[in-house]
């Protein structure tokens, strides 16, 4: 397939992801502030250097300056979808050309603005709609090892982002009842509470939640799951490339050995050399397969047009190209 | 048949125009009777109704085009107006076969003035008319191109006058738009209307798709046997974008972008995920001027440098062909009558719009003179811009047309001012009559000529205005062409 398209595959499909995981943690910051509303859960949410002026919520959601909030996200994933449309089934891209068409009507800002779950809980509900379309309206060929290994890729990453912003919830343990619900809450935001209780039957704990979340194989959101998903995706791609007689490059490798990594860790071990430098391995390891993906699949050489600053040469293009 | 006497058409006026529903007595033509009947028992909630189903459809579907070039800016929507315009079979019959003339005749000319150039000799078109058009690509004279196609894919605009004769207005023998609609237009009213489908026996557009690709594949054949064929956009931000992504994918072909293209060792590849693949034919909906930066216009963003010459060798194929441009040239449409006769012997099935050319003297003469009555084209331009319709433009654009036509004589051509046939369409809350033209689409593999039984009838939705542009507020209809 063309790297072009393969690129912009791979990204529309790692912005609907992550707008899902925004989602998520939107929902479940509002509960937590009723139940615990005498903390700042929100802060925690902005990363490091960045100022937020006016209400983090919205920030988050609807901003336009924050390249991950909600609309953003969707936005770039239906622009990439628009460019690449002959090459998803139709159904993908009226599922995802809606929901962008409703959140950018006026009446979607007073959703935003008056609302405590509904609304981000029925983008999201669109979004997972959107990728279960993409599972079974789709030949299960290389342009879904794509779209898969871009959803898996995200997916691992942002559990790792989750439990470093929300690690303060875990680890500051006070006692009493408000310790649960920020627990709970942790879970939450990576949609496995229910998967958790049935998986344990035990008491809601830390260090179990980390287990989970981290080194479970079974349950889709666990990074684990994800790694081992990338993985497959992953050697399909790069075996049609072996077959055709080139290089594929060094980004197999390197998935492999962060996977081999998660995949024969135990949490007490993560804890006693250091939780936090556990997650960012896994996380630049994700950051490096991504580049490394990119420069041997996505870029065959570079391309000239893509340098020039894409603004102006779309106005070029369009002034070009005069219509019979 | 009486005409109905219903709300919607009580008011309806004739307006001394060619109505193609109701005949000059005010009763309604006998192949459009069935739908004048339903219309007769139509609420305009039930219109308004099915006429905004029909909107979210297509917003829906996404099948928009860009406005104002903005890459931020709003995808609007064509106007898409419910009342189908219906053509019968013996009227269907004259179009097609006037349209297979034009092509062949037009091809033979292509490759006459790229070879042996017999017709400039033979004094009937002045050859500085053809060598000097803008379209006229003198690097490609004695290049021979598969199968002696130039124009695979053709667009004729055609339009009715007062008496009911069709015209050809013009031939868009480039890179044609539009047919996409043609097949859409269909898919949605058939979802917002079922009913009116029952009372017609209509014949199915659907087809153009796997028509199309039997073309580009003939013309791949000398390059290779099973040739890969790849449709060339110039991209998200171009109005026909959505044309693009809807033939492509309907083919299932790539729609590949300039940067996806590359040459090495006199081959075309596309850059993919496995590494090069090479391309035997490409379906290009890129201007001459813009396809290679070497050969043409060197800031070209869009373009493959190096394709031309791959081309010019034979080791791919391009549809259309290069310098299509100098036939559909507005001055040289004005011979296209003579180029019939000289290339094919016969008189012209479909009869041009009376033309008179501004290089000509004496024409150039009668043109400044009559300038009021007439409308004024710029030979180069397309989708309704640089025109000037002189019953409609205030003096001082008189003046300054008067003045381009003297600084540029070849520049342009007029035409009398034709009262263009008008077609029932919906307005508010009831039916009144609007201008329209008729765009069939013609596919060319070197054998057949092929016209799909269909075609795009634009209309010029505001209150008597003539252009029927989607650039200029235009609309569309569905188009019916009985069995």
């Amino acid at each position: 397939m063309l790297c072009r398209v393969a690129d912009d595959l791979y990204w529309m499909s790692r912005y609907i992801e992550r707008a899902i995981g925004v989602s998520r943690l939107i929902d479940v910051t509002r509960h937590l502030e009723l139940d615990a509303g005498d903390v700042d859960f929100w802060t925690p949410l902005v990363p490091e250097g960045i100022e937020v002026t006016g209400e983090i919520r919205f920030w988050l959601t609807s901003d336009e300056t924050n390249p991950s909030s909600l609309v953003t996200c969707v936005r770039n994933a239906r622009a990439l979808a628009r460019g690449v449309r002959e090459s998803i089934s139709s159904e993908m891209w009226e599922e995802l050309n809606q929901l962008h068409v409703s959140l950018t009507r006026p009446t979607s800002t007073r959703q935003v603005r008056g609302d405590t779950g509904g609304f981000h809980r029925l983008v999201r509900e669109r979004l997972q709609h959107f990728q279960g379309l993409a599972d079974a309206t789709l030949a299960h060929d290389e342009q879904w090892h794509f779209i898969e290994l871009g959803m898996y890729l995200e997916r691992a990453h942002g559990v790792a982002m989750l439990l470093r912003r929300q690690g303060h919830l875990l680890t500051k343990v006070e006692g009493g009842d408000t310790d649960l619900v920020k627990w709970l809450a942790v879970l939450r935001s990576a949609g496995c509470a229910e998967a958790y209780a049935r998986f344990y039957a035990l008491r809601i704990e830390p260090a179990r939640i980390v287990e989970f979340l981290l080194l479970n194989a079974t349950f889709p959101q666990s990074v684990r799951f994800s790694l081992t998903r990338a993985t497959e995706s992953l050697s399909a791609i790069s075996a049609l490339r072996e077959a055709a007689g080139n290089d594929p490059g060094p980004a197999p490798r390197t998935l492999g050995r962060v996977r081999a990594l998660v995949e024969h860790s135990a949490v007490d071990e993560i804890f006693e050399s250091g939780f936090e430098e556990f997650l960012s391995t896994v996380q630049s390891a994700i950051a490096a397969v991504s580049d490394e993906v990119t420069n041997t699949y996505l870029r065959d050489q570079p391309q000239a047009g893509r340098l020039v600053g894409v603004a102006r040469a779309a106005v070029l293009m369009a002034a070009q190209q005069q219509q019979q | 048949m009486p005409a109905p006497t219903t709300p919607q058409l009580t008011a309806y006026e004739l307006g001394g125009f060619w109505d193609e529903m109701f005949g000059a007595d005010g009763h309604v033509r006998e192949h459009y009777a069935p739908l004048a009947g339903r219309l007769a028992t139509l609420s305009p909630q039930d219109v308004m109704r099915r006429q905004l189903a029909a909107e979210l459809s297509f917003q829906a579907r996404g099948i928009t085009f860009a406005v104002n070039q903005d890459p931020n800016g709003i995808e609007k929507i064509i106007p898409f107006d419910l009342i189908p315009r219906l053509i019968t079979p013996e009227e269907w019959h004259r179009i097609e076969r006037g349209l297979e003339q034009r092509v062949r005749a037009l091809n033979l000319f292509l490759h006459d003035v790229y070879h042996d150039q017999k017709i400039l000799r033979s004094g009937l078109i002045p050859p500085e008319l053809i060598l000097g058009a803008r379209g006229y690509r003198r690097e490609f004279r004695g290049v021979e191109v598969p199968r002696g196609v130039y124009t695979h894919v053709v667009g004729s605009d055609l339009v009715r006058d007062e008496s009911g004769q069709f015209f050809v207005l013009e031939d868009n023998l480039r890179t044609p738009s539009g047919v996409s609609y043609v097949v859409e237009n269909r898919r949605v009213l058939k979802r917002v209307w079922p009913q009116i489908f029952a009372d017609y026996d209509i014949r199915p557009v659907e087809g153009y798709p796997q028509d199309l690709l039997d073309v580009l594949r003939a013309v791949g054949q000398p390059v290779a046997s099973e040739p890969t064929v790849v449709l060339l956009s110039p991209g998200v931000y171009n109005s026909a974008f959505f044309e693009h992504a809807f033939l492509a994918k309907a083919m299932g072909i790539e729609m590949v972008e300039g940067s996806d293209l590359f040459v090495d060792d006199a081959t075309v590849f596309m850059r993919t995920t496995s590494g090069r693949r090479r391309v035997d034919v490409i379906y290009r909906r890129i201007d001459d001027d813009f396809l290679d930066p070497l050969a043409f216009r060197p800031d070209s963003l869009l373009g493959v440098p190096g394709l031309l010459a791959t081309y010019r060798m034979g080791r791919v194929s391009l549809a259309n062909a290069i310098g299509t441009g100098v036939a559909d040239d507005k001055a040289i449409y004005a011979y296209v009558p003579t180029i019939i006769k000289y290339y094919l012997g016969e008189d012209e099935i479909l009869p041009n719009v009376k033309t008179y050319v501004a290089n000509d003297p004496v024409e150039r003469a009668y043109i400044l003179e009559h300038i009021g009555e007439l409308v004024v084209k710029s030979v180069n331009e397309s989708g309704g811009y640089g025109m000037l319709i002189g019953p409609h433009a205030p003096k001082a654009d008189h003046d300054e047309y008067r003045r381009r036509i003297e600084a540029d004589p070849r520049g342009y051509i007029a035409q009398p001012t034709l009262g263009l046939s008008r077609h029932p369409s919906w307005n508010e809350d009831h039916l009144e009559g609007r201008h329209v033209d008729l765009r069939p689409f013609i596919l060319f593999s070197g054998d057949e000529v092929k016209v799909t039984p269909g075609g795009l009838t634009r209309v010029a939705l505001r209150k008597g205005s003539l252009v029927v542009n989607s650039s200029q507020g235009g609309g569309a209809k569905d188009t019916w062409v009985l069995a």
